[in-house]
């Protein structure tokens, strides 16, 4: 059975995918069959909605969610009325979606519902930590479409990530993207004497120099990077840009002089928002790029499928992206894994 | 006047609401929509809770009150018959167990100021397993029926695996008279539970009360509040008065607050005195601590008596607007316009005018403050305003801010009989650190 022990060590895993379709839903169905409720409490939400049928934008069918007797969820109240399972309501949270109340039951009697639960971030994050008074060991948050943000190793510590024909129709191009996305998950930690520093501002692009001051540069955030007259490279060992990193500021660090002699830092990969090229490129010259905090990659999915019709083929799909992450990739529909 | 419109008089009540800790959202909402009370009977009766409050412990209760949700639709559909749903019901069951629980502890400290109904039967008919925890679906106790459906479905669909076409039908179709009983179910239990809505819509306004009451107790430890004497009809007083907002920010600049007596009887009352020297801030305390004695707040005063007034009517600042085509003194002479009317009305009206006339040539200006205060005369609920002219009229009671001493503004009031304003413009002008040739040319002037 792959990756089910590994997802235990945890006690947060969020699933996420490069694009709709890629086989997300299945992955959590195959993970949620296969969790060991007897010794793990585990509790389920959305960041998106989940379990419909019907695709939304491409009216394909969708698998639906299913929720086996013991698992918590948490879902918007307009779709808990619409379950189709027996479940016993614990909680009306204080969060709230454009769908209603979130609330949160405990199965009885296991079947589908669709889940759709807190919407950004910190909700996110509150619902995560309210999940302890029922003694939850492990919380498991279904990502939207394309939104990493629920990965982010401030909201869940392990991530599982679908992938598949959708995103691209072409192996050599799917392989290369996906390549790209895990290679940003995958980015060291920083590991300096500045670094519980750093964790705690909140906006922001801060410098270290290599007496470990930490500078404000005075801007709000890398998008102001055009309001800068000086080199903030200069006499740098560490910039750190606490929200979005762009391509201009990477190119801006690109382009100095002081390249090579500092890291940039950003919160998490969820922040990175740099294309391939310019990260390419920063990296040629001899940029080096770390983060704050880093999750757990377990496993990537695959779907070989995509909406409009295309198959590729699944054996030659995993086999290179296996080659190319060096990570274990899995076709969860085609290889009905043992339990 | 409620609550929520009385938070736009500019006086610091929004500092006062936003800084009372109320936990509830529908401690809220009632609090928001509260009328100000006008009797001494209602005044009485609710600081005699409220002191009540103020004596006892009430923290644990707090804590259990922070659950509170504000269900009143579910109450109200409850009543008028309709079938409730499981978040509903849950939301029944909740209200219930809070009550409940806040009940005992009231008990427990003997607190008599809020009164609870008994809602164990209505928990126990939502919780027919005993199990006393906040959670509700339609339990296999309800009907055996229910229970042997529900275990049919378990064996059939074992962990969800993949299914037979024929087990899928079988599958549906319990789900299918699941959902049938269930409804039936809720049918029963709405119906049972519909007489006890009303109980259940007392003890959620109730609880709601409690929670005002506590957190204004808190409020009045935190701040140094008093309880006001009512004197329906009589004078009002206030010894070492104060307004925590302002208080709060001169303590941010590290400076110390100077408390103040005033009294205010049935003649206008002036009060002059140099700029900066706190006379606007008078007058915005006595709007606050009047809607604060008359919403049922602790009072920022050392001690207090408050007449009760039908309104408070605050002109402060500029009334000029250029959407409604009046300049700054039209503006203020129309405000004043519509208290004279009031006023005259026989409306109990507590006044509060600062410097009127202002904007316009001091000659007129002081003509137009001496035929105001003479055509006010006595007034009912109390008139006084701040102003830099000299008044001549001799039915006024005066006071004025002692001013600078030594440098330093000494900003507590002192009675006098004389109307003349003390003349300490430049001297403030200069401590602020203007244009030397400017304060020199001043000076040679006044000199001429």
């Amino acid at each position: 059975m792959p990756f089910i022990n590994e997802i235990l060590k945890y006690d947060s895993l969020s699933i996420v995918g490069l694009e709709k379709n890629v086989g997300k839903t299945e992955c959590l169905n195959y993970i949620l069959y296969r969790l060991p409720l007897q010794e793990k409490r585990v509790a389920v939400t959305s960041i998106g909605i989940d379990g419909e049928n019907k695709d939304q934008v491409t009216s394909t069918k969708k698998p639906e969610i299913f929720l086996r007797e013991g698992m918590y969820f948490s879902t918007a109240e307009s779709h808990y009325k619409e379950r189709r399972l027996v479940s016993e309501l614990v909680e009306i949270t204080n969060e709230r979606s454009s769908l209603g109340r979130i609330v949160t039951a405990k199965v009885s009697v296991g079947g589908k519902a669709l889940i759709s639960g807190p919407s950004s971030g910190v909700s996110l994050r509150r619902w995560v930590a309210g999940m302890e008074k029922f003694g939850i060991d492990l919380t498991i948050i279904d990502g939207a479409i394309s939104r990493l943000s629920s990965a982010s190793p401030a909201i869940s510590k392990a991530m599982i990530l679908s992938t598949g024909a959708a995103y691209s129709s072409n192996i050599q191009t799917l392989v290369q993207k996906t390549k790209f996305v895990v290679e940003m998950i995958g980015l060291p930690k920083l590991e300096d004497c500045t670094r519980d520093a750093l964790c705690d501002i909140e906006s922001g692009v801060w410098g270290v120099d290599s007496d470990d001051n930490i500078i404000d540069f005075g801007l709000t955030s890398a998008l102001a990077i055009n309001s800068l007259k000086v080199d903030i490279t200069k006499g740098m060992r560490i910039i750190y840009t606490v929200g979005a990193l762009t391509d201009k500021l990477m190119n801006l660090i690109a382009d100095s002089k002081n390249v090579k002699n500092v890291t940039l830092v950003v919160k998490d990969f969820t922040k990175i928002f740099v294309s391939e090229m310019a990260y390419r490129i920063f990296c040629n010259r001899g940029g080096k790029i770390m983060v704050l905090q880093k999750s757990k990659l377990i496993a990537v999915c695959v779907n070989p499928t995509a909406p409009n019709g295309y198959v590729l083929d699944s054996d030659i799909l995993c086999g290179k992206l296996q080659e190319a992450l060096k990570l274990p990739v899995y076709d969860i529909v085609k290889n009905k894994y043992d339990i | 006047m409620t609550f929520k419109s009385a938070l736009d008089i500019d006086c610091g009540l929004r500092y006062m609401y936003e800084t009372l800790e109320v936990m509830s959202p529908s401690g809220r909402k009632m609090l928001l929509s509260a009328p100000m009370m006008t009797a001494k009977v209602e005044t009485d009766d609710y600081y005699g809770r409220l002191k009540e409050v103020h004596s006892k412990d009430c923290s644990k209760i707090a804590v259990k009150l922070m659950c509170l949700k504000d269900i009143e639709t579910t109450l109200s559909r409850l009543d008028e018959g309709a079938v409730l749903d499981d978040i509903e019901f849950f939301e029944v069951k909740y209200l219930a167990i809070v009550s409940t629980e806040v009940r005992a502890l009231l008990e427990e400290i003997e607190l008599e100021a809020v009164k609870l109904p008994v809602l164990e039967d209505v928990v126990k008919v939502l919780d027919p397993d005993g199990l006393n925890i906040p959670s509700f679906y339609v339990y296999d106790s309800y009907s055996p029926e229910l229970r042997e459906i529900r275990r049919q479905m378990r064996a059939l669909q074992g962990n969800g695996d993949d299914m037979t076409d024929e087990q899928r039908g079988e599958l549906a179709v319990l789900l299918q008279r699941n959902a049938e009983i269930e409804l039936k179910v809720r049918m029963e239990l709405s119906q049972r539970l519909r007489g006890r809505a009303a109980d259940l819509k007392l003890a959620l306004s109730n609880l709601s009360f409690l929670d005002i009451l506590i957190a204004k107790a808190q409020q009045m430890r935190m701040m140094g509040l008093c309880f006001p004497n009512i004197n329906e009809g009589g004078d009002t007083a206030y010894c070492g008065m104060f307004n925590p907002a302002v208080k709060e920010v001169v303590a941010k600049q590290g400076r110390e607050y100077m408390p103040v007596d005033i009294s205010i009887e049935r003649e206008p009352v002036t009060i002059i005195g140099a700029n900066m020297g706190g006379k606007s801030v008078v007058l915005k305390s006595l709007a606050l601590n009047q809607l604060l004695a008359q919403f049922g707040f602790g009072v920022a005063a050392r001690e207090c008596q408050v007449n009760l007034v039908e309104e408070v009517a605050l002109c402060i600042g500029d009334e000029q607007s250029i959407v409604r085509g009046v300049s700054s003194f039209a503006g203020e002479i129309l405000a004043i316009d519509a208290v004279i009317k009031k006023i005259r009305g026989g409306k109990g009206l507590l006044a509060l005018i600062d410097e009127p006339a202002r904007t316009t040539n001091p000659v007129e200006g002081t003509a137009l403050v001496e035929g105001l205060l003479e055509v006010i005369g006595k007034v009912k609920g109390g008139f006084v305003l701040t102003t830099h002219y000299n008044i001549g009229n001799d039915k006024v009671k005066r006071y004025r801010v002692k001013g600078l001493r030594d440098g330093v503004m000494d900003y507590t009031l002192e009675q006098t009989q004389c109307g003349d304003v003390p003349q300490e413009a430049i001297a403030i002008a200069q401590s602020l650190g203007i244009d030397p040739e400017w304060i020199e040319c001043t000076k040679r002037n006044i000199n001429n």
